[in-house]
């Protein structure tokens, strides 16, 4: 009996085993049939004209960007036939997974979006990615008009890693008509911006600033420019570093009890909401008279707004103690990277020449609302004033400070985002969410 | 020899989608990569060490056993009471209507449920506050997502709300399996409803007892959906669970080693719960 079971397991582990060496035999087949078949496409491409395929994977599947690239797509082939794009895009979160696990891989696709900041670099040490110093010095005349400021988010060690796109930039934005109701100029310290809460607050605005804590990185925004204007941008760097943050300087305490201070403004219901809902229903609707917005946030706005409002925009003041740099504006572009196994790497960059122009930089702006990185690509013929303010304002930044989410590692904004929404709450204090925050960077090295 | 060739097909699926990821998976806990490394590191115990330090995963751990305990009472305790009062005789015109109102809630997808529940739990205009306001308990108004207090049971409401009428039905059905006129003996005998409900269905239903007590249990310690969609684990890690501490540290930020190793905490905690299971199974079969 006992044999007999033996035997029977034995048995089914060896049937297992050549089950398994059956299906590797089945996928080495695949692979060897598509093998052939690539080799009949380049057979082709010799006969008539060179058929040059590129692969092109970005982020966004929903309308109306998708198909404003399907139509950039359509008319780029049309005018070079002998160009198939196959396009291929999956959103957000999902897209960072995927394409994490590809970029190291002989998958990975020939023309692909990336964000600036951690999330480039992590692209770039994959090994997998060209830099395209030639491409930007070989044709200066259309180099010239990408925004510098874009430029430098994808620069790393002198290398130009990565074709600007889009940008983006984050400003509190004010409702013009409760601001001149109430005789309110444009706050440029701190201290002036709490000032002009008080004002608000006493004219009966329940929630003089607004925003849905909800949301951790709305909060990390926040933070972000907070810690850059604060703390001193040598000791900002070190620890924004993985292998060498701390963040002991008392700064980011202060930093917290600013932020602490801050959501006494914002009314009892924020940490409930979310963004969009902080956005449509208290900033749109005239009830919260400022909030932290970001430019490419323009066209959502213009679709809530009533007709008559009317909102401008101030960079994020100045904290009378900061030893950051008071004209940064926080704010990132994304682009677009070349890999290094790309089979044709000179149509790449021949189309991404092509797509970040006034071709495609006009279509992102008028279709979909973005702030294009081509200067020129709009004007007052076909872009909103506020689209045109926003494209100066990120113009005049003295540089870019990337998104919170972006320059440092995960471990260390998570639990900063965590905190801060606890200190919203009332549950933690500045202190003991600087610990936590020291301890997630201690982890890292 | 015929039984061998049918199990190996389910040996096989078994192998390939259970067990080699779960020996991978038990690998990878002791190794330090992200999602784009190309080489893993060798950590040892690390991950380990990290994991008995990690205070994130005391609340985990705490509010997934909330998550039980309470899915236990309202989920297998409620559930039960429903559906014995459907089978009751003086429920037997409405049993069925109501049998599928219940039922509806399962049906509709976990995302939906919690957009709907956003919208009640909506501080401001919310159905729930409205609901308070009007009936004149404006007191007991509170920002049901967004603190601290309140936010985990929230959460918790939601599957509460969602799963019942499921194990409501699992236990009509085996109420109907019960033998009729064992009702009738003790309605000679004089019992009352209550004493009937204690006496012969909780015992005659007591193997469909420990199939929903297991559903619910392990369905607690691997909830996700709930707290992902609602709070994302906040206010701070207040609605923090296993599942999604697991998700954040594995695809947020970037850290699969230790991912992995809290999915060995999540193995080890439902693999008890599942041999328990398994033995009060046992148990019960030898007793007949």
């Amino acid at each position: 009996m006992k044999m007999k079971k033996v035997a029977a397991l034995t048995l089914a582990a060896v049937m297992g085993l050549s089950l398994a060496a059956c299906s590797g035999g089945d996928a080495g087949g695949t692979q060897a049939a598509g093998g052939a078949k690539a080799g009949a496409g380049a057979g082709d491409g010799q006969t008539g004209v060179d058929q040059v395929v590129i692969n092109f994977f970005h982020r966004w599947p929903n309308d109306p960007k998708n198909s404003m690239f399907k139509e950039l797509i359509d008319q780029y082939m049309k005018e070079n036939p002998n160009v198939t794009i196959n396009m291929d895009c999956i959103l957000n979160d999902q897209y960072k997974e995927k394409i994490r696990m590809v970029v190291s891989t002989d998958e990975v696709p020939d023309i692909f979006s990336s964000w600036s900041g951690t999330f480039a670099q992590e692209m770039i040490a994959s090994g997998n990615v060209t830099p395209l110093n030639e491409m930007f010095e070989a044709d200066t005349e259309w180099s010239g008009k990408i925004a510098q400021a874009s430029v430098d988010g994808f620069t790393f060690e002198g290398q130009i890693y990565g074709v600007p796109w889009s940008q983006d930039g984050k400003v509190f934005w004010y409702n013009k008509k409760i601001f001149a109701d109430n005789n309110i100029q444009v706050p440029t310290t701190w201290n002036e911006f709490i000032a002009v809460l008080d004002t608000l607050k006493a004219a009966g605005y329940e929630t003089p600033v607004v925003e849905g804590l909800s949301d951790n990185w709305a909060i990390l925004h926040y933070l972000g420019t907070m810690n850059q204007r604060m703390v001193d941008p040598e000791v900002l760097a070190k620890d924004y570093d993985a292998a060498t943050g701390e963040f002991t300087d008392p700064a980011y305490v202060e930093v917290l009890k600013k932020w602490q201070q801050l959501t006494t403004y914002m009314g009892d219901t924020c940490v409930a909401i979310d963004h969009e809902a902080a956005r449509n229903n208290y900033f749109a609707t005239g009830q919260a008279p400022i909030m932290y917005l970001q430019l490419a946030e323009i066209p959502h706005v213009e679709k809530v707004i009533p007709e008559d409002f009317e909102y401008g925009f101030f960079n994020f003041p100045a904290f009378e103690e900061g030893k950051g740099d008071v004209n940064a504006l926080t704010g990132a572009p994304e682009g677009f990277m070349i890999s290094n196994k790309a089979k044709y790497p000179e149509e790449c960059q021949k189309f991404l020449k092509w797509l970040v122009s006034k071709n495609g930089g006009e279509a992102l702006t008028t279709q979909c609302g973005d702030i294009s990185s081509v200067d020129g690509a709009v004007d007052e013929t076909n872009a909103l004033p506020s689209q045109l303010e926003a494209m100066d304002l990120i113009k005049s930044a003295s540089t870019l400070a990337p998104w919170f989410d972006n320059a440092c590692d995960a471990s260390v904004y998570t639990v900063y985002g965590q905190g801060a929404q606890a200190i919203a709450t009332g549950d933690e204090t500045p202190e003991s969410v600087m610990k936590q925050v020291q301890e997630a960077a201690a982890s890292l090295h | 020899m015929e039984a061998l060739a049918f199990t190996v097909p389910a040996l096989a699926i078994l192998g390939v989608f259970v067990f080699y990821p779960l020996v991978r998976n038990i690998i990878y806990s002791f190794q330090s990569f992200t999602l784009s490394s190309v080489t893993k590191e060798w950590v040892g115990l690390k991950n380990y060490a990290t994991l008995f330090s990690d205070k994130v995963i005391l609340t985990c751990l705490k509010n997934n056993i909330l998550y039980a305990l309470i899915s236990i009472v309202i989920q297998v305790g409620f559930g039960l009471v429903l559906a014995a009062v459907l089978e009751d005789v003086a429920f037997r015109k409405l049993a069925p209507t109501l049998r599928s109102i219940y039922f509806i809630p399962t049906v509709i997808s976990m995302t939906v449920v919690c957009l709907l529940f956003d919208f009640i739990y909506d501080p401001q205009m919310g159905l729930l506050n409205s609901f308070l306001e009007v009936i004149g308990l404006e007191g007991l108004t509170k920002i049901w997502l967004g603190s601290k207090k309140t936010a985990m049971y929230a959460v918790i409401a939601v599957s509460q709300w969602q799963s019942t009428g499921y194990v409501a039905m699992l236990f009509i059905v085996a109420i109907q399996k019960i033998p009729h006129d064992l009702y009738e003996a003790a309605e000679v005998d004089g019992a009352s409803k209550i004493k009937r409900f204690f006496y012969i269905t909780v015992p005659q239903v007591r193997q469909m007892f420990f199939v929903t007590m297991i559903l619910t249990v392990s369905g607690a310690f691997t909830v996700f959906n709930e707290p992902y969609i609602l709070t994302g684990g906040g206010p701070g890690t207040a609605t923090m669970v296993l599942s999604l501490h697991m998700y954040q540290t594995g695809f947020v930020k970037n850290n699969m080693g230790y991912a992995s190793t809290i999915a060995m905490l999540i193995f080890v905690i439902t693999a008890i719960l599942s041999s328990v299971q398994f033995f009060s199974f046992g148990a019960e079969k030898e007793e007949r």
